[in-house]
């Protein structure tokens, strides 16, 4: 619709329109809530903290609305698909097309990768010993960034602007001359900002995890989430800083004419080189956290340690360190030439060879245990066929010969969910659950625990199970319709079910929430009987954890300590503790780079030099004060 | 295992002609037999996993009487550890000979590399159209002829953006580059009408950027090239 604004003609689309409306809406009832509860000062507090433990709240919160936002896009494409030749509201051509490069783009950035340092935040330092992650004020900067990013990237579909490139951003499709809207730039920028704070938040956690263990948790003995958390965060700071060279490549070709991936000297083949070169590692950047969390539940709920740990680990990093030479597979129909299609099909198989190592060392954690079924070991227990289904898929992607058939078409787009889905966010449920009540002092509900899984587990398969077949039809990906030929309506129905289904299994996960909050059962420490070092803290996590200093001594040494009905040896020898500011530097820092990004994508210049100028200004002003001066005295 | 029961179903109601099984020919059908056969080994995996974990989880699953139970502190087992290192490496060899064979065979090359002989058609992709130009210099857009049998050469290049050639009952995909001329083979393919598209994300049109791929006798190719 059209309408006119202080003399300017705005043309709106009425999904565009439909956000609109629902936003300011929604903001409303959140902005009357806050002052009927008279909670500014809690959202301050929240502003200014630097603790481990709120800030990983806070990347949750945002992951799980972003969770809802990117799931609605997921919705709009089943319903357009749902029937051959279908019409469905705006989603056609153009809208379609912004429709999936949004929700591909949120859901691995602003989803999956929030949720994930979400959870190591807040237990990560619990499990090892740490009172806090290494540098707090950093670990802030990283959250805001992160926010700043994903809030950039968001505002451009409010502005009928919303970037149609594909998660991919292909070459030469994103540059100017075939995107000329400013739409390629807030996907730029906001993955350049939010992956700038990825970047920090794991190097942030490779100090953490390599300097402030208690006494006793040598590498050796730590739980494997906090090991998968640290081979993660060197993956993270590998392919991040692979991406944002891309990005910063990119951006100059599209608003200095500079010609890296176009023209003559240029070429489209190095931008998919760079994106894989993340991309790829960033898969496994998805899924190694959640490979932990599941070794911690598996392990928890069958009353076992890990069934081979040296292995466990081992295959970890191998899993880490070849993930970054497979990503010309994505590429075999590029024309690479049969060697580099034969050398990286085969590197590719290999990786399911650690990967398969996992799968019969989580089974064999479960032999001669005693399995209770608590909503965190069902996803888990979902997660070990549902993931061998994906990666069987993965190993028939990697025969190169096939995969000219396979390669973009639905059958990928199976694959792709089945792996992200059944390891990150069957992970990230199987977390949340199982952390809850440490993170916030209740346990979520058991029964609501277990219709969320089951609906969520059936939807999910008969959404991508069809999917295999209608890509062997012909289906290419990133079409928004289809002729019935073949059985696609009929598959194609079932997946918008299934879509469906999920969607509606996301209620129960909200409702379990509310109905915790409202009638919650307060636990203690240990409500699961659990085995690592973050079960021996108050639930919630107190800002100030481990007074005394718990002493180590040996794998799972919280629970054997517990069985022999001792309690844990402490100790007062320990490590100068990073300490905890309360500092707003951390959100105006942020707030710079997307005002500076901003200005870039509109050419107002003056306001990107404005806000460099802050930006410049608040590290200067932030590196003339060491908070830790006032606690240990000056370096001498 | 509720997603087993499915399968069968499934397969039921797409019938046995899953188009890229369904293969016209015999670059087509060597990819359709490589898919059979990752299919198969990979569905040993999917037995052997799924056997293991019904059997674990249903019998150590809780029970009232195991309730105090503590069970024994297993470490791991470096014999069970080296099985599942040596069997999927095992697996593995098995599907990379095969696979091995057919890239060399079948992998798209560049334009100055390609060795190959056969019938040559230049394909131009654009937003949103195909253009098939052949060796007389006729040209048609949208619509593909090609002679039955022998060795097809398409000669692929993009005028704008990343395209990707695909005809699913003829054979696999080959991106059509801006940059670069690529030849793609199709071995062998036999008399029928099938369709084709882009499978590459090209933009605005990329739904509809489809073409009719069209293998004749060689007699009919023959006057296909003559007439105007």
């Amino acid at each position: 619709m059209k309408f006119t604004l202080f003399g300017v003609n705005i043309m709106l689309p009425s999904d565009v329109l439909a956000a609109w409306v629902f936003t300011l809406l929604l903001g409303a009832v959140v902005v009357f809530l806050v002052l009927k509860k008279k909670r500014l000062g809690l959202i301050w507090e929240y502003m200014v903290t630097t603790n481990h433990r709120k800030i990983g709240i806070l990347y949750i919160l945002f992951g799980i609305i972003y969770f809802f936002r990117a799931g609605l896009d997921a919705l709009f494409i089943r319903t357009q698909l749902a029937f051959p030749n279908n019409d469905f509201w705006v989603f056609q051509g153009e809208k379609y097309n912004e429709v999936f490069t949004t929700h591909g783009t949120m859901m691995i950035f602003f989803v999956a990768m929030p949720l994930l340092l979400g959870l190591m935040n807040t237990v990560v330092p619990l499990q090892i010993g740490a009172r806090d992650l290494a540098f707090p004020f950093l670990n802030a900067v990283g959250f805001w960034l992160f926010f700043f990013g994903s809030i950039f990237f968001n505002i451009s579909f409010f502005l009928n602007m919303t970037p149609e490139i594909g998660w991919t951003g292909y070459a030469p499709l994103s540059t100017e001359q075939f995107t000329p809207g400013a739409g390629s730039d807030f996907y730029i920028f906001g993955l350049q900002i939010s992956g700038l704070g990825t970047i920090f938040t794991a190097l942030n956690l490779i100090v953490t995890i390599v300097r402030h263990r208690a006494p006793g948790m040598k590498m050796t003995r730590m739980p494997l989430f906090a090991w998968t958390s640290l081979i993660t965060s060197f993956l993270i700071l590998i392919a991040f800083t692979v991406l944002a060279i891309a990005l910063y490549l990119l951006m100059f070709d599209r608003l200095f004419g500079a010609g890296f991936f176009s023209g003559t000297e240029g070429n489209p083949i190095y931008w998919q080189h760079l994106f894989w070169i993340f991309g790829h590692p960033e898969v496994y950047i998805l899924a190694l956290p959640a490979f932990g969390i599941f070794s911690d539940v598996i392990s928890t709920f069958s009353r076992k340690r890990v069934f081979g740990y040296p292995i466990m680990v081992l295959s970890v990093a191998l899993i880490g360190f070849l993930g970054f030479m497979v990503w010309a597979h994505h590429m075999f129909t590029v024309g690479l030439g049969p060697m580099a299609n034969t050398f990286f099909a085969i590197t590719t198989m290999l990786i399911a060879v650690p990967t398969g190592i996992k799968v019969f060392n989580w089974l064999f954690t479960m032999r001669l245990g005693v399995i209770r079924f608590t909503t965190p070991m069902l996803f888990s227990l979902g997660f070990i066929p549902s993931f061998v289904m994906g990666g069987v898929t993965g190993v028939m992607l990697s025969v190169s010969a096939a995969d000219f058939q396979f390669h973009d078409t639905h059958f990928v787009v199976a694959h792709f969910h089945y792996v992200i889905i059944a390891s990150t966010i069957l992970g990230i449920f199987a977390g949340l659950y199982y952390w809850y009540p440490k993170i916030t002092g209740y346990v979520l509900d058991e029964k609501l625990g277990r219709w969320h899984f089951w609906t969520f587990l059936i939807g999910f398969h008969l959404t991508f199970f069809p999917m295999h077949i209608t890509g062997l039809e012909g289906m290419p990906r990133r079409v928004y319709t289809y002729d019935d030929s073949g059985g696609l309506a009929e598959l194609n129905f079932m997946s918008t079910i299934g879509a469906f289904l999920m969607g509606v299994s996301m209620l129960f996960a909200i409702w379990n929430v509310y109905k915790t909050y409202k009638e919650g059962r307060k636990v203690g420490n240990d409500p699961w009987d659990g085995r690592t070092l973050e079960w021996s803290v108050a639930s919630p996590a107190p800002e100030h954890t481990f007074d005394p200093m718990p002493v180590v001594e040996g794998i799972d040494s919280f629970w054997f300590a517990k069985s022999a009905g001792k309690k844990m040896p402490v100790t007062d020898q320990v490590r100068a503790t990073p300490l905890e500011v309360q500092s707003i530097l951390p959100f105006l820092i942020g707030s710079t780079l997307f005002f500076l990004s901003l200005g870039l994508t509109f050419s107002w210049y003056w306001l990107s030099i404005l806000s460099a100028f802050i930006l410049f200004t608040l590290l200067v002003v932030r590196s003339l004060k060491d908070e830790r001066e006032d606690h240990y005295g000056r370096r001498k | 295992m509720k997603r087993l029961l499915v399968m069968p179903f499934l397969l039921l109601l797409t019938g046995c002609n899953i188009k890229v099984l369904d293969s016209r020919s015999d670059t087509a059908n060597d990819q359709a037999f490589l898919i059979i056969y990752s299919f198969s080994l990979m569905l040993i995996v999917v037995l052997v996993v799924s056997i293991l974990f019904i059997r674990f989880v249903f019998k150590y699953r809780y029970t009232e009487e195991r309730k105090d139970n503590i069970p024994p502190d297993v470490k791991g087992n470096k014999w069970l550890e080296t099985a599942w290192v040596i069997g999927p490496l095992l697996l593995l060899a098995i599907l990379a000979v095969p696979t091995i064979m057919m890239t060399y065979d079948q992998s798209p090359v560049l334009s100055t590399e390609s060795e190959q002989e056969g019938t040559s058609v230049q394909v131009t992709a654009e937003q949103f159209n195909w253009t098939f130009e052949h060796a007389n210099g006729k040209t048609e857009q949208n619509r593909l002829v090609i002679p039955e049998g022998g060795t097809i050469l398409l000669h692929l290049k993009s005028e704008d953006v990343i395209h990707s050639f695909w005809v699913p009952r003829l054979g696999g995909k080959v991106d059509v580059m801006p940059d670069r001329e690529l030849v793609y083979e199709i071995k062998n393919p036999q008399i029928g009408t099938y369709e084709g598209k882009c499978a590459e994300y090209c933009g605005l049109g990329h739904t509809n950027m489809k073409f009719e791929a069209e293998v004749v006798s060689a007699d009919e190719y023959a006057s296909y090239l003559n007439e105007k």
